[in-house]
């Protein structure tokens, strides 16, 4: 019963972004029928994996509680990208590319996780404190340029397509996000996840070792920011020391429309997605129709209210 | 007589210049209800910390099943079997009984190293643990959420047994709890002595103690002043103790 509750929960939130997504594309093809191009969606999936993987670092972060929140996601992308090509132009093997940047996110992100849990900072305050220093760090590093010489074979996987669905996609984002909800779904870890989120103290009674955990989730979130990091090298080529502007904002947008509890303990990983999908394909077809970015931020600032507010009023009408 | 599962030798704890507890000697008998009785800051909760683990005792000993043991953390108390069932009672309202029973140590199989849960084994496990407390709880998959008070003291109970406790401390279980709850959760815990556990019951409430309880000691000002069956006792006699009116509890208060 209590899976079927859930798996309602998360219904109720697929079919909002289905049925926001359908109007969504609905309205862009009547103002412009022109917008929907195969370019277009190929376009769309691949700006939608570095968003989804992001987007999944901070739901997990988010999912744990604590008043979890992870503000350095977009620093963490940056600057992983950019750690990568100073290691490439400094010798390193071009094979071992993909490695060092996951490994970079995922030690940025473990510093936060230990600002979190050892010196108990809020993770407000210390995830927006690396935030800074880490975007801060990449635009110095590079005085502000992009750094090319991204190896062929990366853009290679990075710019192919199958039948218009971009390899990252299919070879990242869609694993990622299965392996993702099994094991919230189907493990002990996944199981601890949710009682961690929900009620700390509990967990912490019966021998869950929270600040562990915490670490752990924050150091996977500064994984996946790597791991969308090197997605960016490998489809735009170079490494450019503001690729991950405004991510951290858009991430949590996505997390909280796809149903992730801001106070941890609720939410699953598929409507993570949907939110994602529906976050960038908006964004496209506004800036196909030429829209001003700044109505941009405007109308997702205001998806997030109206979403919010569906789901507020759905809990008191149950 | 059975054999006492947890003797108590001379326990002692001081928190600097202030002595909470003072040579206290007590025996735990499987199968038997034991409530502790005592005014606020007579030292139940500190002898129950220490026996729980989360305290050190200053002085004395503890004696587990004819061992002597030092417990230094919850843990250590738990692997002798002493499980303890506090007031805010641990539960994680989002997740569903079974999971709540097996948080923390749950039934897995590991396919590369992940823990896969073993759901139907749990929630069999669960079911029968639920039927013979008779816990009227019919569905396992339940959230927690969604259980009344006395509801969730069955599934504490039933977390404390799954650990294979022998001794339950439970900490005033009906403090919050409505008058058809607790009598639910007084047949719980008359149900849990029957299965051979020994049981420790800290309450307020006299007459719930009369009712449930095999055994009664009243704790004051941090000694144990009485140690009284229930057949040989009435709540008068309790009630004395516990303000300090009885005459031995004078006599034994003016020597000190």
């Amino acid at each position: 019963m209590n899976r079927i509750r859930n798996l309602q929960g998360s219904t109720l939130v697929l079919t909002l972004l289905a049925l926001l997504w359908v109007v969504v594309v609905f309205v862009l093809l009547v103002l412009k029928p022109s917008v929907f191009s195969l370019a277009t969606v190929t376009t769309i999936l691949q700006f939608s994996t570095i968003l989804a993987l992001v987007s999944l670092g901070q739901a997990i972060v988010v999912m744990a509680g604590g008043a979890g929140i992870d503000l350095s996601v977009g620093g963490i992308v940056s600057l992983s990208a950019i750690f990568g090509m100073l290691a490439l132009k400094a010798g390193l093997p071009s094979f071992l590319l993909p490695a060092t940047c996951v490994f970079a996110g995922a030690v940025l992100g473990a510093f936060n996780g230990i600002l979190v849990t050892r010196l108990s900072i809020l993770p407000l305050i210390a995830t927006l404190g690396t935030f800074f220093i880490y975007s801060g760090l990449a635009l110095a590093l590079t005085g502000g340029a992009a750094q090319s010489g991204v190896p062929g074979w990366l853009l290679i996987w990075g710019r192919s397509v199958f039948s218009s669905i971009p390899a990252p996609f299919l070879t990242i984002a869609i694993p990622v996000f299965a392996i993702a909800g099994i094991v919230l779904m189907w493990t002990a870890w996944g199981r601890w996840i949710y009682a961690i989120g929900f009620n700390e103290r509990s967990a912490h009674l019966v021998g869950i070792p929270v600040d562990r955990a915490r670490l752990i989730l924050y150091g996977l979130s500064g994984a996946l920011s790597g791991a969308a990091a090197l997605i960016s090298l490998a489809w735009l080529g170079s490494g450019r020391p503001n690729i991950g502007q405004n991510l951290e904002l858009e991430s949590l947008t996505a997390a909280m429309l796809g149903g992730i509890a801001i106070s941890g303990g609720r939410g699953g990983v598929g409507g993570v997605f949907a939110a994602v999908i529906l976050l960038v394909t908006l964004k496209t077809g506004l800036l196909q129709l030429n829209v001003n970015t700044v109505w941009q931020l405007g109308i997702v600032g205001a998806l997030l209210v109206f979403v919010l507010l569906a789901d507020r009023l759905s809990q008191r009408w149950r | 007589m059975t054999a006492a599962f947890l003797v108590a030798r001379g326990i002692a704890k001081r928190f600097g210049a202030l002595t909470a507890l003072s040579d206290v000697d007590l025996e735990i008998r499987p199968g038997e209800v034991l409530a502790l009785l005592g005014d606020n800051g007579a030292g139940k909760s500190t002898f129950i910390k220490i026996l729980a683990g989360a305290h050190p005792p200053s002085d004395g000993e503890l004696i587990v099943e004819g061992m002597p043991v030092a417990f230094s953390s919850p843990k250590d108390a738990a692997s002798s079997g002493i499980a303890t069932i506090f007031q805010e009672l641990a539960l994680s309202e989002n997740l569903s009984i079974s999971e709540n029973v097996f948080l923390g140590r749950e039934l897995k199989r590991s396919v590369l190293g992940v823990p896969f849960l073993r759901r139907a084994e749990m929630r069999r496990r669960v079911d029968s643990l639920l039927k013979e407390l008779d816990a009227h709880i019919s569905d396992p998959e339940a959230p927690v959420g969604s259980l009344s008070g006395g509801q969730r003291q069955a599934v504490a109970i039933c977390r404390a047994l799954n650990l294979n406790a022998k001794l339950v401390i439970m900490d005033e279980p009906t403090a919050a709890l409505a008058v058809a709850e607790t009598r639910k959760v007084l047949a719980l815990t008359r149900r849990l002595a029957e299965r051979g556990c020994a049981v420790v019951l800290i309450s307020h409430n006299i007459s719930e103690v009369f009712e449930v309880a095999d055994r009664i000691v009243v704790f004051r000002r941090g000694r144990k002043v009485a140690e009284r069956l229930r057949a040989e006792t009435d709540p008068e006699e309790i009630v004395s103790f516990i303000t300090g009116a009885h005459p031995g509890v004078r006599a034994l208060e003016k020597t000190n």
